[in-house]
């Protein structure tokens, strides 16, 4: 398989809100195999960017392709379906739904059940949500969340909820994941175990970009990392490379009571 | 009222779990059981306004479901309700057909002018929407006298052919509603397990996770329009049966405040338990009120804000009656 055309790409992506640059014509891969870090001080555009290749921002310029096929236009749910499947920054779970049921909505979109199964008691029905079910539970449990599967959301410390997401984003085995802040609100044994989990999922179909501000935690699991700032990327690499880039150094001196 | 329905204290949404647990399987069985036996106890006039009420109660599920699964209010559903009924009351009257036919194309018909309406007002929320369904209810009487020829205008039908022949036509007024009222409970909360039903929550307190999940807007709005529309025609269809006429006066859009009512008093809740609390406030009040003449609004109202009230403060009281529990 070429590992390269499995990649997300971004090519002179611009987006901006009302005369606002939010975006200023990034240039960005994200391949298959790898953990991409994406880093950069409050307001970056590192959310505005997830936002655009998945769908939920139209950028007014640039191009966004998978594996090769344009994904402009096309909207969140279709890309969804195309394995491209995010986390977001503040836990958009659903309240009403169990922790395993906001697993199973990661992939229920690949449901075949219809309507008649929706309303009635009929086996197909049945067998598919049972199945989805178990998908749901080896994600919770890959996460250490087997015994709160019945538990709401609501019940759970903020941590915990960011961990069900992630659960949610990798129940439906992506092709693309992109987490926003996974790390965020989790203490320091919760980040630990997080790190192990993100490692154990990266695969070689796997494209994984991971937005943090826990620096321990991007240098250690990426690959690469682009440092954003102020809408553009201002360093690119490894995490040597971008660990000793001056201009980086001087950003994150700059802005160090952000974390 | 989306707002209050999608951001529930911690409290109520406790209580509201409780409930749940409490009034599925057994609660609910013995609740049916209990109706079932009903009539051997009550009489005529009791029965026939405890079918209304199961028929009502058909409707206030109709409008808290759209409340709890597409986060919108109608203050429009006799417009569904009135297609529900005279489906029932035109097949009866002009072709003596039965409710074997009439209520499944009451449920056809309800789906189809829930999605013909969902979609041009597919991108309206809140009041807005709420105000396009009150056109929705205003229109209903007009079109039912221009149609007189089939809806006999204000006269009306009167619904006589039996759906099981051989029994007492009271007691199938009574028990065709108990039967669609516990069937349509029983398929709401087979959704609630859905993933049809799982991605409409989700998409209701939170569109963009939805969305990034494959679940789109539009599609949401439709299936939920097109659900509550459905359940808001058998309802009409269950009211025509057991009400036993069909006239203009049923579907006026003060009925299809009654109904918004009944779901507010219920708390929007979708188990048998609660939409019959509902049913009973939209088929008793008025009726146990009608006594006091002019007093009828004001008792009304005070009735609904007694109950609003007792359910703002319910959760509040039981929550500080454990915490003193849990203290001693
Ligand atoms: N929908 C929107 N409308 C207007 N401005 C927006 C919108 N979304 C983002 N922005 C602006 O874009 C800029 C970048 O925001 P973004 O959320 O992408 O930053 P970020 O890098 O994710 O920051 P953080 O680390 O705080 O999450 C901010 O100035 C923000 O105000
Ligand atoms: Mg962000």
């Amino acid at each position: 398989m070429d590992l390269m055309t499995n990649a997300l790409r971004g090519e002179g992506i611009a987006l901006s809100f009302g005369g606002i640059k939010v975006l200023k014509g990034l240039d960005v891969e994200f391949r298959a195999g790898e953990i991409t870090g994406l880093i950069g001080p409050n307001g970056a555009g590192k959310t505005s960017l997830f936002n655009c290749l998945t769908g939920a921002y139209s950028p007014q310029q640039g191009a966004i392709s998978y594996a090769g096929e344009a994904l402009n236009g096309l909207p969140p749910a279709a890309r969804a379906n195309k394995g491209i499947v995010r986390s977001f920054q503040h836990v958009a779970l659903c309240p009403d739904l169990t922790v395993r049921e906001n697993v199973m909505v990661g992939i229920a979109r690949n449901g075949k059940s219809g309507w008649l199964d929706a309303f009635l008691p009929l086996p197909r029905g049945i067998r598919e949500r049972e199945e989805m079910a178990r998908s749901a539970d080896a994600a919770l449990a890959d996460l250490g969340l087997l015994d709160v599967g019945e538990r709401f959301p609501g019940e759970l410390p903020p941590g915990m909820q960011r961990l069900v997401e992630i659960a949610r984003a990798v129940v439906g085995k992506p092709s693309v994941l992109l987490l926003d802040e996974p790390a965020a609100g989790l203490n320091n044994s919760e980040t630990r175990d997080l790190t192990k989990v993100l490692r154990k999922l990266a695969s070689t179909e796997l494209a994984m970009v991971v937005v943090e501000h826990d620096m321990d935690l991007v240098m250690s699991i990426c690959d690469r990392i682009y440092v954003l700032n102020f809408g553009e990327i201002v360093a690119s690499g490894s995490p040597e490379e971008v660990r000793s880039n001056p201009d980086v150094v001087r950003i994150y001196l700059g802005s160090d009571e952000d974390d | 009222m989306s707002d209050h329905a999608t951001h529930l204290a911690p409290g109520q949404v406790i209580l509201s779990r409780l409930s749940g647990v409490a009034t599925s399987g057994l609660t609910t069985a013995i609740l049916v059981a209990v109706l079932i036996v009903m009539p051997v106890m009550l009489g005529g006039s009791w029965i026939f306004t405890l079918g209304l009420c199961f028929a009502n109660s058909i409707g206030v599920l109709a409008v808290s479901l759209l409340v709890r699964y597409g986060g919108e209010v109608s203050i429009g559903h006799t417009f569904f309700t009135a297609l529900g009924a005279y489906s029932v009351g035109v097949l009866d009257t002009s072709y003596g057909i039965s409710l074997w036919a009439s209520v499944p194309l009451a449920l056809l018909l309800g789906v189809m002018f829930g999605l013909l309406f969902a979609w041009p007002s597919r991108n309206l929320h809140g009041i807005y929407l709420a105000v396009t369904t009150l056109a929705l209810a205003l229109a209903v009487p007009e079109m039912i006298n221009n149609f007189d020829t089939l809806t006999g205008g204000y006269e009306g039908l009167y619904v006589a052919t039996p759906f099981i022949p051989g029994i007492e036509m009271g007691l199938q007024r009574y028990y065709v509603a108990l039967f669609l009222l516990v069937l349509v409970c029983l398929a709401v909360a087979r959704l609630r397990r859905s993933r049809q039903g799982m991605a409409l929550l989700l998409a209701k307190t939170n569109a963009a996770a939805a969305d990034a999940f494959g679940t789109r807007r539009v599609w949401a709005r439709l299936s939920i329009m097109g659900i509550s529309g459905g359940i808001g025609a058998i309802c009409g269809a269950a009211l025509a049966f057991s009400g036993s006429t069909v006239s203009p006066g049923g579907f006026t859009f003060w009925q299809a405040i009654f109904l918004l009512v009944g779901s507010v008093v219920s708390f929007y809740g979708l188990s048998l338990t609660r939409v019959l609390i509902g049913g009973a406030f939209v088929t008793l009040v008025p009726q146990l009120l009608s006594a006091s003449g002019a007093w009828i609004p004001v008792l009304y109202g005070l009735a609904l804000l007694g109950m609003i009230l007792l359910g703002h403060y319910l959760p509040r009281i039981r929550e500080m009656m454990s915490r003193k529990s849990e203290a001693a």
